[in-house]
Formats: structure tokens, C-alpha cells, sequence
């Protein structure tokens, strides 16, 4: 991570010297700090200088509703309780959808005659965008839980389907023949090889699914909610509060991070072999 | 000693089975919506979406345009994000790649901006720009250019550095290296990032037109739902759906042309 590929190598040979200026201005963290320094610096100075009329507002004062809101209670509920209102629709949406639709796309993989019946109906559905399902769900189920729930697990499903299906399809078929020449059978090639080979495709689609929820997520709550990280948002919007805007973008951000990063954590507890470059 | 290619056909029953599949489907949903099984209020059927669809090529009620203009407005607005988040998003990315001090400068913010959803933007760019053009390319443009950055980065970072160690062997300058090394081995997957920014794009224009639009594709989805008609609602699922897939199948080709001899 320290630097550019080729660096890397000649990075050993230079050892530690007295200070200078070059290597302080290069330092990565130097240039972190600088980065970030001058980005919050610009967002307060656009703010404080009117860029956007009073439509921007400064860091602190998004920071202090933040902070307002997890004191006082907000359409009902405080802070807390909006983080958990949505956090909750996304882990169910998401939970209901990946427990069908990674069975379902590594069944897909294994059989071809259901291959052939699913495959085409999910081509069908694979290029509508998931947001698009908005309008219908909320003429199906109300504006109630069930609709969000409908429509972020619509979105994940489909991504979840294909990387488990395409990472048993793009698995190396020497590993087979290693396991047929050994004597294994069917079985032994679909429980030793397909399934563990399959592993990290199936968690890339996971982290896929999971972006899409939160996107999901966002859209049908901005469209109709009574509490969420979107109300939040939406409610910033029709009043006419930057703040609170930015305060909602701020925590769904966050809660979309924390949760990549349980997704990854656990995807290299389960493969270790799984060998990552220094991915962004 | 040459041989043959050897051509294995598929037995009949798996050619003709996803033709069965997609039909039977079809079938399917005319008939629980015809006998009334689904309220013809919530569903419509697939007969009536495509009558709705040959009128809709000339009838402008009654959400105020027809398809094409519809069509066209989506497309503009997504096309001038996604250029602009092609423009951007992918020197930038090859440059945090190879340049230390591009990476250290851009990496943090990056870092900050990619998991905000980018249709958390909107209210921001309601206030900011209107409900015009402007705010929508906006929003397009933040959803096209993670992926670009992402792919552009990891690319470039993919180099081999046997490549790399050779070339500076041989007195090869950075400049030189990124340009002549780094740059063509990282383009397959710059070609990947331009298919998932397209898609990115286009779920996100819907998006925004959901919220914030007079014209357009996801503006028809959200006035269906709005006068209760699913037919409209389908009909704009459907467009927004083929429209997609049109685009990714141009940029697919023209993939295939470009690295016609770097692939593979």
C-alpha cells in the first residue's frame, strides 16, 4: 500500500536516512492527512462563503444536528432508533434474498436442464434496474414495511444469482480433473471443489448485493417513509434543512461501510487461501 | 498434428427449453392477471402493456409526452454523465495507480464519497441545480465514476512487475512505464469498468427521475404508479429495462473490436 508497484521492490534497498523534505512531502499518510485536511477545509469555506446560496451546510453545524438528533426525539423516535428502522429493512431484504438466490444460482451452475428454465427468466429481469421497482411495489403492498423490504430484495437477488452461478462456471476445470483423478466422484467434485472454489465469487456478489440494498433502500424511503435514514433525508429536503440532509448522507455512509466491512471480514475468515491485491 | 475442432450439439430438449421457459412465463402472467386471480388495478398483462406501448409511440396523455421523448431524455442525461464520469474517473484512477502522490492526494476523499449511495444526492442537487438537466448528469456522473476510478486503479496495480523491473532495466522513465506499460496492460479492465459504470448509471438515472424529473423513463414509472395505472408502470420497467440492455450490448461490442488483440 505504501506505493506504486514498481517501488515496492526498490523500497527495501533504501534505508533510513536523516530528514528531508522530499520523503516528508511523499509520505502517504503526509498526504492523507493534507488531502482530507483540504477537503473538509473547502466544504467549510464553499459553505461559509455562499457558493450555493444557504443550500450547503458547514461540517460542525451537520455535526451538531447529529448531535441534536440523537438527544431529542425526531417523528417519533431518536437517532438510534432511525439508524436501527433502516438498517433492520436492509438486513431482512437482504438476508431473504441471498439465502434464495445463492442456493438457487449454484443449483443453476450444477444442473443444466435448471439452467435452462431459470436462466432465460432471469435474463429477462437482469437489465431492469432495481430502482425501477419502486412504483409497482408501493401499488402492491402499500406504503408499509412490506414494500421496502420487496424492493431491496429485488434489487439483491439478482446479483447474489449470477456471481454464485458464474463462480462455479469460471472455476479452473484442471482442479476437477485433479479431484476425478484422485477417483473422486460427482459428488466429491461438487462438495471438495465447486463449493469452496466458488466462495469468493459468491461473497463479491454479496458485497455487490449489499451496495444495491442500501441504494434500494434509500430510494423507498426517499419515495414513502415514516422514520429511516432516507426519511431523514427527505424530511431535510422538504423543509428545506442542509443539515439534516447531509446528517442522513453522513449515516447512511457510514452504516453502508460497517457493513462492507463485516462482509469482508467474514469472507476472509471463511477463505484464507483467498490471496487479495491491494484492492481500493 | 492438426485435428478437428470437435463440435458437441446440445440435445434438443436444451435448446428448446428456455424458449418454453420465457413463453410459459408470459402465459403465465396474462393468465392470473386475465382471470382475475391479480387485480387487473395492481398488474397488467403483458397484451395490454404492448397495445399501451403502440399507442404511447404517438398519444402524449397522460403524463405529458410520448416514448421517444421520454426515451431521449433519459438517454441525454445519461449519456452526458456517463461521458463525463468516463472523462474523469478513469485518468484519475490510472493516475492513483501509478503516482504516489496522486493516490495519497485523491484515496482519502474517495474513500469518503464512494459508500454514500449517489441517489442520496439528489436533495442536494434539487437545491443546488433544479429539476433540470444539470442535477441529474450530476448525480449520474458521481454514480459512473467509482466504478471507473476502482477499475482504472486496480488495473494499472495488476501490471506485472517483472514488466515493470524489465522496463526500468532499460532506462525507462516513470512517465514512459505509465504510459506505454502500465496504461495498455490496464485497459480490459478499464473496458470492465465501462460496462459496470453503465449499468451504475443508468439504475441511478431512474433514480433520480423518480424524485426529481418532468420528463423521462423513471418520470413515466412514477406517474403510473401515481394515477394507479400498472400498465404505464410496466411499460416504463419495460423501456427503461430494453434501453439498458441496448447500451450494454453497443459497449460490448465495441469492446470486442477495440481489444480485438489484447484479450484473450
Amino acid at each position: 500500500m505504501s506505493s506504486s508497484i514498481a517501488n515496492e521492490t526498490v523500497a527495501a534497498t533504501s534505508g533510513q536516512e536523516g530528514f528531508s523534505f522530499y520523503r516528508l512531502v511523499t509520505n502517504i499518510y503526509f498526504l492523507y492527512a493534507v488531502s482530507l485536511c483540504t477537503f473538509f477545509l473547502l466544504w467549510d469555506r464553499v459553505a461559509a462563503w455562499q457558493v450555493f446560496g444557504d443550500s450547503l451546510a458547514r461540517p460542525h453545524a451537520v455535526a451538531g444536528k447529529l448531535y441534536d438528533l440523537s438527544q431529542v426525539k425526531f417523528a417519533g423516535t431518536n437517532l438510534a432508533g432511525h439508524i436501527w428502522a433502516s438498517t433492520r429493512r436492509v438486513l431482512v431484504g437482504f438476508t431473504l434474498a441471498s439465502a434464495i438466490a445463492v442456493p438457487l444460482g449454484l443449483f443453476m451452475a450444477l444442473n443444466k436442464y435448471v439452467n435452462a428454465v431459470v436462466k432465460p427468466i432471469f435474463d429477462l429481469f437482469k437489465p431492469m434496474p432495481p430502482i425501477a421497482w419502486v412504483s409497482i411495489s408501493i401499488l402492491w403492498f402499500g406504503v408499509g414495511e412490506f414494500s421496502k423490504i420487496f424492493i431491496i430484495a429485488i434489487g439483491t437477488f439478482v446479483p447474489c444469482l449470477l456471481n454464485s452461478y458464474n463462480g462455479i462456471r469460471l472455476i479452473e476445470p484442471e482442479l476437477y480433473d485433479v479431484i476425478r483423478v484422485l477417483g473422486g466422484n460427482r459428488k466429491d467434485e461438487i462438495l471438495q471443489v465447486s463449493f469452496p472454489a466458488s466462495f469468493p465469487a459468491i461473497f463479491a456478489g454479496l458485497q455487490i448485493s449489499l451496495s444495491i440494498a442500501w441504494t434500494c433502500l434509500l430510494a423507498a424511503e426517499l419515495m414513502n417513509a415514516r422514520n429511516g435514514m432516507g426519511f431523514l433525508i427527505k424530511r431535510g429536503m422538504d423543509t428545506h434543512q442542509p443539515a439534516l440532509v447531509l446528517g442522513g448522507m453522513v449515516l447512511i455512509a457510514l452504516m453502508a461501510w460497517l457493513s462492507s466491512l463485516l462482509i469482508s471480514r467474514i469472507e476472509s475468515r471463511l477463505c484464507p487461501w483467498k490471496r487479495s491485491i491491494d484492492n481500493l | 498434428m492438426a485435428y478437428e475442432e470437435v463440435v458437441v450439439k446440445k440435445p434438443l430438449l436444451l435448446r428448446i427449453l428456455p424458449f418454453v421457459s420465457v413463453g410459459v412465463f408470459l402465459l403465465l402472467w396474462e393468465w392470473v392477471v386475465v382471470s382475475g386471480i391479480v387485480p387487473s388495478v395492481l398488474l397488467a398483462p403483458p397484451s395490454k402493456v404492448f397495445t399501451l406501448f403502440i399507442d404511447k409511440l404517438s398519444e402524449p396523455n397522460p403524463d405529458g409526452a410520448v416514448l421517444a421523448v421520454h426515451a431521449w431524455t433519459s438517454l441525454q442525461e445519461a449519456f452526458i454523465g456517463y461521458g463525463l464520469s468516463l472523462l474523469v474517473g478513469i485518468p484519475l484512477g490510472l493516475a492513483m495507480g501509478w503516482f504516489k502522490i496522486v493516490e495519497g492526494l485523491a484515496r482519502p476523499v474517495f474513500e469518503l464519497i464512494r459508500p454514500i449511495p449517489p441517489i442520496a444526492w439528489i436533495p442536494l442537487t434539487v437545491f443546488w441545480f433544479g429539476i433540470g438537466l444539470t442535477g441529474k448528469v450530476f448525480i449520474i456522473w458521481i454514480a459512473g465514476i467509482v466504478p471507473c476510478v476502482i477499475n482504472s486503479y486496480v488495473g494499472v496495480r495488476m501490471t506485472q512487475p517483472t514488466l515493470i523491473q524489465m522496463a526500468r532495466t532499460y532506462g525507462a522513465t516513470d512517465w514512459q512505464i505509465f504510459r506505454q506499460l502500465c496504461i495498455p496492460s490496464a485497459l480490459p479492465m478499464v473496458f470492465g469498468a465501462l460496462q459496470i459504470a453503465l449499468a451504475y448509471c443508468w439504475t441511478n438515472l431512474v433514480g433520480a427521475e423518480l424524485l426529481a424529473a418532468d420528463t423521462g423513463l423513471g418520470y413515466l414509472i412514477t406517474m403510473g404508479g401515481r394515477l394507479g395505472r400498472p400498465d404505464i408502470v410496466v411499460l416504463g420497467m419495460v423501456s427503461v429495462g430494453i434501453s439498458g440492455a441496448i447500451l450494454g450490448f453497443i459497449i460490448d461490442c465495441l469492446e470486442k473490436k477495440l481489444l480485438a488483440g489484447i484479450r484473450r
